[in-house]
């Protein structure tokens, strides 16, 4: 009965927000720059403007994707390191906060010059969701009870075994948190890093498309941004329910 | 009512037995508080248990029973004082991988099935496992049918057995019980005392039980060593003769009934 209550009003408020949508667009009231929904779906229509976002979301979705990947395996890694060797681990969080608080859009211009422009997306993508992965992963590592502790250390469990067959799998559901979290941050991410003038993907359809006044194109744009990073994120609030099930 | 050898020193808790496979000497455990504040949780406390013995350490909570658990298995050290394990130190049993240990909390991992849970000491020792034994055990405990569920599956007394299986899996020189039956149901924790005295009666593995509940310990022990006040120290030591094997018809043995008065007593002038 909850569930079904929550399945009814999830429906209801995003036909609600699809509806106000359509109404601030038909009513006007926002201007030219605000187009109803049901013309941004009908500029869709057009083969040639379909090929264009189709060809722009695969290349964000790839960077975004990469992104996720390699973000989420260095988290985890420097994660890892930091719960084998404890003294390392106050200076790990530092340098995560450190690189955490470098507005990404200040390393944009820099990261073009040293990773190049077909990198750059990809780079900022790893460099937000790792940040998630990593908070996750470290607070996961150290989520296991004390009880539990006590019990592999009175097996005379080794560091690595203990990581292995007690930290790493209590880790799990805090990790798909993480992970959750970091999917639309690599969206964002990789949508900013293509700002900076990648040779394709939404950022550069979005700058475009705002400067030429393409406003059914630009919508398109953003509103295909979100549903990849919706779309990433229902897949792993998913995992969540199904980790929840076997981990805890 | 025959004689059950009362020792006349309670610090005198050293048994006939030699050598000592677990033995505290003096030790004195102190707890930092913030500041330069410190509590006393245990005062020299001298104990001693011999080979195959079966010891439980009864107290009242708060008397830093649990303590004396937690350094025998090298979880804590005494701030003074010696606790010595096979006349080393408890972190080369543990190293050896031949500790058994089991807590109040059952501490089985959530994700793995009673199968695993038991095998779990294997892999922890890298060893390969050895399935005979741990369905032997879990047959031993009475769970033959339940290798597959996994520890929310079962019940609060399902549980704590196989958590006793996980810690007598790889044949450990020592046992080391801390209220493994505390949380249970005073029926699941007879039967349950009951299932222990039997399976120690197989295996007669130096035993070290820590409980508050007195006719546990009384049921359980070879001796009976009283834990009281804060600090705790030893206040007295009681052999218990009634003879094993122990069942269901012991409780209601007059003996039986004049120890647990005793001792349960001796607790209450110690809460005082």
């Amino acid at each position: 009965m909850n569930r079904a209550r929550t399945t009814v009003l999830t429906v209801a408020g995003t036909l609600l927000l699809l509806a106000a949508m359509e109404g601030v667009g038909r009513l006007g009231v926002l201007g030219e720059s605000w187009p109803p929904l049901t013309q941004v779906v009908a500029a869709l229509d057009d083969p040639i403007t379909r090929d264009l976002l189709g060809r722009a979301l695969a290349a964000t979705a790839t960077a975004a994707g990469t992104g996720f990947v390699a973000g989420t395996l260095v988290a985890l890694v420097v994660a890892v390191v930091g719960a084998l060797l404890p003294p390392l681990q106050p200076g790990l969080d530092r340098l995560a906060a450190v690189v955490n608080a470098v507005p990404l859009i200040a390393l944009g211009p820099l990261l073009i010059t040293t990773v190049g422009r077909e990198g750059t997306p990809a780079v900022i993508a790893a460099l937000a969701a790792g940040f998630a992965v990593f908070v996750a992963a470290t607070s996961g590592l150290g989520a296991a009870g004390a009880a539990h502790r006590d019990v592999f250390r009175a097996l005379g469990s080794s560091r690595r075994a203990t990581l292995l067959r007690l930290q790493l799998p209590a880790a799990v559901p805090l990790l798909i948190d993480g992970l959750a979290l970091a999917a639309p941050a690599a969206v964002l991410g990789a949508v900013v890093g293509e700002w900076f003038g990648a040779p394709r993907g939404l950022g550069v359809l979005l700058v475009s498309s705002m400067q030429n006044f393409q406003t059914d194109l630009m919508w398109a744009a953003a509103l295909s941004a979100a549903v990849i990073s919706l779309t990433a994120y229902a897949a792993l609030a998913g995992l969540r329910v199904a980790a929840a099930r076997r981990f805890v | 009512m025959a004689a059950t050898g009362i020792s006349e020193s309670p610090a005198e808790a050293t048994p006939r037995t030699t050598p000592a496979a677990l033995e505290l000497r003096g030790a004195t455990k102190e707890f930092r508080l913030r500041r330069s504040r410190t509590v006393t949780a245990l005062a020299s406390v001298d104990l001693a248990v011999g080979n195959g013995e079966f010891v439980a350490l009864l107290g009242p909570s708060g008397c830093g029973k649990s303590t004396v658990l937690r350094m025998l298995a090298g979880l804590d050290t005494p701030t003074r004082g010696e606790v010595l394990v096979n006349g080393g130190a408890p972190a080369e049993l543990v190293r050896g991988h031949r500790l058994g240990i089991a807590f109040q909390e059952h501490a089985l991992l959530p994700w793995a099935t009673a199968y695993d849970n038991v095998a779990l000491p294997f892999r922890v020792a890298g060893r390969p496992v050895d399935a005979d034994r741990v369905n032997a055990l879990l047959s031993l405990v009475g769970l033959e049918g339940f290798t597959d569920a996994r520890p929310r599956q079962l019940s609060g007394g399902m549980r704590q057995r196989v958590a006793i299986a996980r810690a007598l899996v790889l044949q450990p020189e020592v046992l080391l019980l801390d209220e493994p039956f505390g949380a249970l149901d005073a029926v699941t924790r007879r039967r349950m005392n009951f299932e222990l005295a039997r399976i120690w009666a197989d295996q007669q593995i130096t035993t070290l039980l820590v409980t508050h509940d007195v006719d546990e310990a009384v049921l359980l022990a070879d001796r009976v060593v009283v834990l009281t006040g804060r600090p705790g120290t030893v206040r007295h030591v009681e052999d218990i003769t009634l003879p094993r094997p122990r069942d269901k018809a012991l409780t209601r043995d007059a003996e039986f009934h004049d120890i647990v008065d005793r001792l349960t007593a001796l607790l209450d002038e110690g809460a005082e």
